[in-house]
């Protein structure tokens, strides 16, 4: 994870669905355990926390934009749940 | 302080490379500069697809561009090959400015054989010449070093660009001059990139440019969703323009930016400069080195095999599986940050190290596999 308050962090080696998972905030030894419900790829994101529909979604602590629909904590998060805020047509 | 070995130039500049450039000033020109290149040892030839009927401030850049790479301190000595006389003298008056050996050879009225012949006489001169140069210790303080992320992926924000901050930041205490860009991916950062900006001024400027360059992007119709973040950007992870920014941003660690520059300016300031470029991995590196970049620094997460026909581009990238599966573009490893067997100050050591190798000659993979990217930018339609 990059940072404390993301509430997505980065698949470090492939995830399989159901594992019990791992992560280390950059620069601490700080540890956060949680289980995947996804198959998550390493370099993929995986869901920190429940982050309701619209909800803002947060890494390296920064707004990198929107979830498209409700997901639990353990979820793969991408571009099927996850919409930039930037780009858009006026 | 560090010390590289070099290769000094009339004006003082310290290159990393020794080329003997062979120019073509038009698409016409191309075939006259590779035959040169044929045909004498030693040379490259750096053909493009333009330089006919461009006009205004798009020509303006072109000519920046061949000139740019003629004055580059990794080049020893140029011809320069022209379809038709005057331009072709135009582009090599502005690389005798830094008091090099340059020559210029016109097509019209002679043919590509003869055109060929004579450039073929100047250049194996110049391959000579360049061959007695020697190079000498120097300091880092004399480098000019740029860096670009490309075919990112989540990796790369973890890890690799971070490693680039952390040498940033080394070689911007040790004086050298320093230059970032990629305008359209800071999309979701550029306040962090306007906040290291040294004076208001210098933020303004920037933020106009970052503005104006959105604009254009979006005056055409379009948004860049579908191109930024890229196709391969998304199999490797990430999802938004926001993200790909903040990994980006990570590359220019905590140094202050000491100007703003237009496409292809040479910088004049030591520290970190920005540069406004397209975020098209061959198109960006040309900029830079059209301003005298003389090595690269270029991470990787999903394995872009980029490189410069006369600047060295160091490759790393910290995905476990790209230095697997793509080992012979990649030149520094750093996928152990991912396992936790080093930290970042010690994979930015390891990459200061390779610079000032590089820098002094160690070949980079794009080199060695003959990656010779070049790609002017073109800024608008010709006539």
């Amino acid at each position: 994870m990059h940072a404390a308050k993301d509430s997505v962090g980065v698949a470090v080696s492939d995830i399989t669905e159901g594992e019990q998972v791992s992560g280390v905030y950059m620069g601490t030894t700080k540890e956060m355990r949680i289980r995947s419900k996804d198959e998550v790829q390493l370099g993929h994101k995986i869901a920190l926390r429940r982050i309701p529909r619209g909800e803002k979604v947060i890494e390296y602590g920064e707004v990198i934009g929107e979830a498209t629909k409700p997901i639990e904590q353990g979820e793969h998060v991408h571009v099927h749940n996850l919409k930039s805020l930037r780009w858009r047509r006026k | 302080m560090s010390t590289f070995k070099g290769f000094e130039r009339e004006n003082g500049r310290v290159g990393a490379r020794n080329h003997t450039l062979i120019i073509p000033l038009d698409d016409l020109s191309n075939t006259a500069a590779v035959g040169v290149e044929k045909l004498v040892q030693g040379t490259r030839a750096i053909p493009h697809p333009y330089g006919r009927l461009q006009f205004g401030p798009d020509l303006d850049l072109f000519f920046k561009t061949l000139a740019g790479f003629g004055r580059n301190p990794n080049v020893a000595n140029a011809v320069v090959i022209g379809k038709e006389p005057n331009w072709t003298q135009k582009v090599a008056d502005d690389i005798a400015k830094t008091g090099k050996h340059v020559e210029a050879v016109s097509i019209e009225g002679i043919g590509d054989l003869k055109a060929i012949e004579q450039a073929s006489r100047y250049a194996k001169n110049m391959v000579v010449d360049a061959s007695e140069k020697v190079r000498k210790e120097f300091d880092v303080s004399a480098l000019t070093i740029s860096t670009k992320c490309g075919e990112s992926d989540t990796t790369s924000g973890l890890a690799s660009n971070p490693t680039i901050g952390v040498v940033y930041d080394m070689l911007e205490d040790e004086g050298a001059t320093l230059l970032i860009g990629e305008t359209s991916e800071l999309t979701g950062a550029e306040e962090h990139i306007a906040d290291k900006m040294a004076t208001p001024k210098l933020r303004a400027k920037f933020m106009k440019m970052f503005q104006d360059y959105t604009k254009e992007v979006t005056s055409h119709g379009a948004d860049l969703l579908g191109s930024q973040p890229t196709q391969v950007n998304i199999r490797g992870g990430l999802s938004t323009i926001e993200e790909k920014a903040l990994g980006n941003i990570q590359k220019a660690g905590n140094c202050k930016i000491v100007d703003v520059l237009d496409y292809a300016e040479e910088p004049r300031k030591p520290g970190l400069n920005y540069m406004n470029t397209s975020s098209a991995a061959a198109e960006c590196v040309t900029l830079f080195a059209a301003a005298g970049a003389v090595v690269h620094l270029f991470t990787t997460g999903q394995g872009n095999i980029i490189g410069n026909p006369i600047v060295p581009v160091v490759k790393l990238s910290a995905n476990p599986k790209t230095v697997q599966t793509m080992s012979e573009h990649i030149d520094l490893d750093v996928s152990g940050l991912l396992r936790f067997e080093y930290d970042l100050k010690e994979a930015g050591r390891r990459l200061h190290a390779l610079t000032l190798q590089t820098a002094s000659g160690r070949l980079t993979s794009n080199e060695a596999l003959g990656h010779f990217e070049f790609a002017p930018t073109k800024l608008y339609i010709s006539a």
